[in-house]
């Protein structure tokens, strides 16, 4: 027995608290148990028993706790730091929290213990208590666990124990002040106060930075950076002749208004929106709606939509004002697509713990996404870094219980999906909605009509016989028929009204604190707000007849939020160069990175809200300052100083991410479809993209860009896994770049390399008859530049090279077959080279 | 910290060296641990040139390299290895005590196994007709009957066995022990998974999660594939000769060189140019390695090629000891042809006789195959499905068996685990583990001891704290190991 409750507890709290931290088991030994429970146990024993319940203890409740308890849970040994032989240790509780809750047995980890109802938490562990026991137990709790310590043992209140004051101190929850531009060495060199800032902390390790790289490299920076395609020759001659100090900026707006803009940057806000087609998981069905959340992204971002605003209908766009104009509801509808793409464990039998799950999901992505705050770590226990109290992640919780992110838990559950229907769909349905519901009228008219004179056909006393339509007459029947199969047509043909993975608001409740995370120990009720943390005048409190998610866009939204803004310009500086001011750009807890440049970060974030929260004036700022315009050329000298580039002596040079090497690879072969927009999941909504037998159900064969493939958890394109796109279950803004030999088989025997540069070799060969013009024309399309006269004498002894080892297999080939083979060999090469799919 | 760091690994590195170089090096192919272990002694450089000789581990390992034989759907531990004489007793009879208070469905009451049990080896363990083969190997093979995990489905099961977590994404254990130890043979990755089921969490069941790329399993195939079919993707390139490939890498290696040239010394470049020659060694390794015609007719009989039922499962059983043999860490093989092979809802007599002949000779052609060649001693071979199967009916039919995660049994061999032994109990019927039981986090710590790997130390920092295969959990088991 002893044996097994020591191994017993320990599994038993980590079963319901994944994200437990695991730095935490050095110190479960010795302190969790001040720390495992952040409720606040009002809850008070009985003060002064009665005679006749001290009795019921001494008889029912004592001898049950001295002869199946106490031998492991005194002072001798305390399991798990328990102790059930005195009412403060039971009120006290252990490692796992309180025992009893007076008045509470739902509520008491003792009662959730003996009645065996939890997977793991199972005591005594040798076998059950007798159910007479059991129901003795639960009873005196209920009683208020009258003891004749009562009384004695003082309220034992189980205040957090987050100290909000000192948690404020972290630099993160500190208002944003918008800071002096710094003086520095070489005024000249500052384009704009980013420059500045960057100088500043140059100048303090004596280090300079490098100079601009030539304009092929930038523009090919500039382009890949904006739009994720490579610049055309014809864009690189207008940049190399405009000799204007403004061509820089000429491009850069260019690129702004270009609709790739925003296939680029969507891109970017679907990593961080965990985005994908499929729900992944344990059950893998379609997200047949969730290209209309993707549509809805790319859409905003291409019209520079206001940042807090596109947060705001993320977040309550099925709560915000539409003013009568469809298209505004249907486009906020689709917005909160945002809080139900995650992935769900659509088959957990027990739908009180999907729900929570779900929940969890998407606090833990809100929190992470929008503030850098990893709100997930206080579902168990108060957070062991932050200063977050379990208090206020249930607080947050009961705004999403509130929320209909489901339609039903029966598995495969179902998520919530709302009607988005233009007034013209609308009046559609309604009309054949009229139709049918007239044609239904003639059918009972006509029913009604024939029974009254089968009737009074029927002889006298006769009744109407079981199916009396069978008695109608021959016309009448034939009448009938008719009717039935028009309504039948009219109900095969009533329209479907588009709909959207989106949310609504459901039952409002303020929900629980679940000890330990789990719904079978549920703890005091916590009012509907927010993390106490940031402290900011909320304006509305959550009402009492609304889910609350209006006042948390607003919260989130608010100017004084110190982590919304902050997140997200650092998140933008982040894609644009590579690493982040703060280089956790979706933790800004104590256990994220500090920020290089704290100064420059508030700066922006000032500047941010200035400007409207207006993502194009960011990237204005950011790709304007002489910060961007740096050479990456690797420098001896001041790599020594600074390996990293932590400084932003150069600019960072890095590979192209999976959808740009794959977009890249089809704009330069001529082959690349750039329509915009719609569905290309050929998978029907809810249906599985893997069924049991593991056939694969998805169609990749499109040369649209790769924001439009279908995102498939669980199995997503190889471009995208192979190249770092790794997991769409999860938010990540910060994509890592790996070096694995698997890419380089994709490179060079993927059948996508080689349809792709077939074609490219083809349109060459058509472009171009002179082989050194077909080779400029290549290098400039592939890599911006032009070949030098080395390369050129590479690539024609490549040319001549080839055909010979290649006609040994291939003895039938003609002419042309080995032109077309050699030059495809040749594009397959250049494009596989590290030059294609590095930028710089 | 950055979430790419190697966390614990990031103090030990000397200041010349950049964390960006430091990542490029591991990605080639060593593990942390044996990177951890010798920065201290040797230099870096050193270690990239020789990185199957650096191996080291928290304790002395008993076992270089795990096999995983994952039987999709989840056999009946009733009606295979753990004989149950008051469930042959009682069948028909009401189950004496409650059923799981969450189930995946409602059963009815006890159904005694329609198989007999037979007594096998020196250690005399009970076990069943369904596996004739395997029941000659009872001398090798430790037991362990009190298997128990969370989650009655089978994706949730999957999940939970494969990453530790049933509702979370997290790396697998495959993709932990590539991280730990790396791979031995630099021309294959260190953890392969044939022919595995892209369903119930599919690519999560051997995936890196937020560990670095190169620890995810590398996939040979899926389930809907013949096992005879199954390839590493992209492997071959279907138009050109290796002669003309070569002509056209030799171009390639040309022109990354030049822009080294221009650029300077610049590790990721770099690490990518050797990328593309380690891609073309595995070109040839992959396919020899896999080319089981090299092997002896006798072999082909031990595995069962020569039958028509056992053929599939046997060509994986042997493609494992060929992948061992050329250092792979971690081999993964699954039993689930064209369905959730094992899960028996109904048609259990027909269904689980039909799985049992599929997979009984070619486990045990494995089992003896690796003995003689030595290689059971540093082997650990893991058998096991996501959970077992109730001890109570389910259907009209007399002849099916509901989920059980309460009480299952898995089993090893080889790897340092006391051969001959059965760990743990369940109760009289078979549906709860009651002794000594064996949490699938306590099996994940368990496992990567025998690897010489203390679970508590293995940890990657993400999303702002320190994560562990068993993460909060775990009981290394003792008692089983030799």
């Amino acid at each position: 027995m002893r044996i097994q409750s020591r191994t017993m507890l320990i599994p038993t709290l980590i079963s319901h608290s994944s994200r437990l931290c695991i730095c935490l088991t050095v110190m479960l030994l010795s302190s969790w148990c001040a720390t495992a429970s952040a409720a606040e146990e009002n809850a008070e024993p009985a003060n002064t028993p009665t005679a006749e319940q001290l009795r019921f203890f001494e008889t029912k409740i004592r001898p049950v706790l001295a002869e199946s308890c106490v031998d492991c849970h005194s002072a001798d040994l305390a399991e798990s730091d328990l102790r059930l032989d005195t009412l403060v240790g039971m009120l006290d509780g252990g490692k796992a929290g309180p025992a009893i809750v007076p008045g509470k047995p739902a509520s008491s980890l003792l009662i959730t213990a003996i009645g065996y109802q939890d997977g793991t938490l199972q005591m005594p562990p040798d076998g059950k208590l007798s159910k007479q026991a059991i129901a003795d137990l639960t009873k005196w709790v209920e009683m208020g666990a009258p003891h004749p310590e009562s009384g004695e043992a003082a309220k034992m209140p189980r205040k957090s124990n987050i100290d909000l004051e000192a948690g404020r101190a972290h630099w993160a929850f500190q208002p944003v002040v918008k800071p002096e531009v710094p003086a520095v060495s070489q005024p000249e060199w500052v384009k704009n106060p980013i420059d500045a800032f960057i100088l500043h902390a140059l100048d303090a390790q004596q280090m300079t930075p490098l100079p601009a790289p030539d304009k092929r490299t930038l523009i090919r920076r500039a382009t890949f950076d904006l739009t994720g395609l490579p610049p055309t020759p014809d864009e690189i001659n207008a940049f190399l002749a405009d000799e204007s100090p403004e061509a820089f900026e000429r491009v850069v707006n260019r690129l702004l208004d270009s609709p790739h803009y925003g296939e680029r940057w969507g891109r970017h806000w679907l990593d961080v929106a965990r985005y994908a087609d499929s729900n992944g998981l344990d059950e893998n069905v379609a997200h047949g709606n969730a290209w209309r959340y993707r549509d809805y992204v790319i859409e905003s971002i291409n019209s520079d939509k206001p940042y807090d605003q596109f947060l705001r209908e993320q977040l309550a766009g099925d709560l915000l004002a539409n003013e009568g104009d469809y298209r505004k509801r249907n486009e906020q509808l689709v917005a909160t697509g945002f809080l139900s793409l995650g992935p769900k464990v659509l088959a957990e039998v027990d739908s009180a713990k999907m729900e929570m799950d779900i929940i969890d999901e998407q606090l833990d992505t809100l929190g992470r996404s929008l503030m850098g705050l990893t709100l997930g770590c206080a579902r168990c226990h108060d957070h062991k870094f932050d200063p977050v109290a379990q208090a206020d992640y249930y607080a947050m919780a009961g705004i999403f219980k509130s929320t209909q992110t489901m339609e039903s838990f029966k598995i495969v559950a179902k998520w919530n999906e709302n009607a988005i229907p233009s007034p013209e769909q609308e009046a559609r349905l309604a009309e054949q909605q009229a139709k049918l519901d007239a044609k239904k009228k003639e059918v009972e008219a006509l029913v009604a009509a024939a029974t009254t004179s089968l009737k009074e056909r029927l002889k006298e006393g006769e009744a109407l016989p079981e199916k009396p339509e069978t008695q109608f007459t021959a016309e009448e029947q034939q009448q009938l028929k008719t009717l039935r199969e028009a309504q039948q047509q009219l109900e095969a043909n009533m329209p479907v009204l588009p709909t959207a993975m989106s949310v609504k608001d459901g039952k409002i409740e303020d929900i629980p604190i679940h000890i330990r995370g789990s719904h079978l120990t549920l703890g005091e009720t916590v009012e509907r707000g927010f993390p106490q943390v940031i402290d900011i005048p909320v304006e509305n409190k959550v009402p009492a007849d609304e889910s609350g998610r209006l006042e948390l866009s607003n919260w989130i939204t608010h100017p004084e939020h110190p982590l919304t803004a902050r997140v997200m310009v650092n998140r933008i500086w982040r894609w644009h160069f590579g690493e982040g001011i703060v280089t956790t750009p979706d933790n800004f807890g104590l256990q994220g990175a500090k920020p290089s440049h704290p100064e420059l970060l508030d700066w922006l974030a000032s500047t941010f809200i200035e400007k409207g929260y207006s993502l194009k004036e960011m990237h204005r700022l950011m790709m304007l300052s002489q910060t961007y315009q740096l050479s990456s050329e690797r420098d001896p000298v001041r790599a020594e100083t600074d390996p990293d580039n932590k400084y932003y002596w150069r600019f960072n040079a890095r590979r192209l991410e999976a959808e740009s090497i794959r977009d890249a690879v089809l704009a330069v072969s001529e082959t690349l479809d750039r329509e915009m927009g719609g569905n290309l999941l050929n998978v029907k909504n809810r249906e599985f993209v893997f069924n049991h037998e593991s056939k694969e159900n998805v169609d990749y064969n499109f040369t649209r860009r790769s924001i439009y493939l279908p995102v498939i958890r669980n199995h997503l394109h190889p471009v995208f896994s192979l190249f770092d796109y790794a997991d769409a279950s999860v938010l990540n803004g910060d994509r890592q770049t790996s070096t694995v030999a698997t890419q380089a088989l994709f490179l060079m025997n993927s059948p996508f390399l080689e349809e792709q540069t077939e074609a490219y070799a083809n349109w060459l060969i058509n472009q171009e008859e002179d082989m050194f013009a077909r080779i400029d024309l290549l290098y400039e399309k592939s890599y911006g530049r032009l070949p030098t006269d080395e390369e050129r004498a590479r690539l024609e002894s490549f040319l001549q090279q080839f055909p010979t080892v290649w006609r040994q297999d291939h003895p039938e080939a003609d002419d042309a077959a080995v032109t077309v083979a050699s030059w495809q060999a040749l594009c397959h090469a250049v494009l596989a080279a590290n030059e294609f799919t590095y930028l710089r | 910290m950055n979430n790419r760091d190697y966390h614990e690994l990031f103090d030990l590195v000397s200041h010349s060296v950049s964390r960006r170089q430091m990542l490029k090096r591991t990605a080639n192919g060593f593990g942390y641990l044996a990177l951890a272990s010798m920065l201290n002694a040797e230099s870096l450089q050193a270690a990239a040139d020789k990185p199957a000789e650096v191996s080291r581990t928290h304790f002395p390992p008993k076992a270089k390299r795990v096999i995983f034989l994952f039987m999709k759907g989840g056999p009946s531990q009733v009606d295979t290895f753990d004989y149950k004489p008051k469930l042959q007793a009682d069948t028909g009879k009401e189950l004496p005590f409650d059923k799981p208070r969450v189930q995946f469905a409602p059963t009815g009451n006890l159904l005694a196994s329609p198989w007999k049990f037979k007594q096998y080896g020196e250690c005399g363990k009970p076990v069943s007709e369904l596996f004739p083969h395997v029941a000659e190997c009872v001398d090798d093979i430790c037991f362990l009957n009190s298997c128990h995990g969370t989650n009655p489905a089978h994706g949730g099961a999957a999940l939970k066995l494969h990453t530790g977590s049933d509702n979370f994404v997290r790396p697998s254990m495959g993709a932990w022990v590539n991280y730990g130890l790396g791979t031995e043979n630099e021309n294959l990755p260190g953890f392969i998974t044939i022919c595995p089921t892209l369903a119930h969490g599919g690519v999560k069941n051997w995936s890196s999660a937020f560990l670095p790329a190169d620890c995810s399993g590398t996939p040979l195939g899926n389930a809907s594939q013949s096992s005879e079919e199954a390839r590493v993707q992209f492997i071959e390139n279907l138009k050109l000769s290796r002669g003309s490939q070569r002509v056209q890498l030799d171009l390639i290696r040309q022109m990354n060189q030049d822009l080294l040239n221009r650029t300077g010394p610049e590790s990721a470049l770099e690490a990518r140019t050797a990328s593309f020659e380690l891609a073309f060694r595995m070109q040839t390794e992959m396919p020899d390695a896999i080319d089981l015609t090299q092997e002896s007719a006798a072999t082909h009989h031990l595995y069962g090629l020569d039958e028509t039922e056992t053929a599939d499962f046997g060509r994986q059983c042997l493609m494992a000891r060929r992948f061992c043999e050329r250092g792979v860490r971690f081999v993964q093989i699954t039993h689930s042809n064209t369905r959730v092979q094992w899960d028996q809802h109904g048609e259990l007599r027909k269904e689980h006789a039909i799985n049992a002949k599929e997979v009984d000779k070619p486990i045990a052609g494995l089992l003896k195959d690796l003995k003689q060649r030595g290689l059971l001693e540093d082997t650990l071979v893991l058998w096991g499905g996501e959970f077992g199967r109730t001890p109570t009916v389910q259907g009209a039919g007399d002849d099916g068996r509901d989920h059980n995660p309460e009480g299952f049994t898995m089993w090893m061999a080889g790897g340092g685990v006391k051969p001959g032994i059965s760990y743990g109990n369940t109760d009289e019927y078979g549906f709860y583990a009651v002794e000594n039981k064996v949490h699938v986090h306590d099996l994940h710590a368990t496992l990567l001891h025998l690897l010489g790997i203390d679970h508590l130390r293995l940890t990657y920092r993400y999303a702002g704290r320190d994560f562990r295969l068993t993460d909060v959990a775990g009981n290394v088991v003792h008692d089983i190991i030799a």
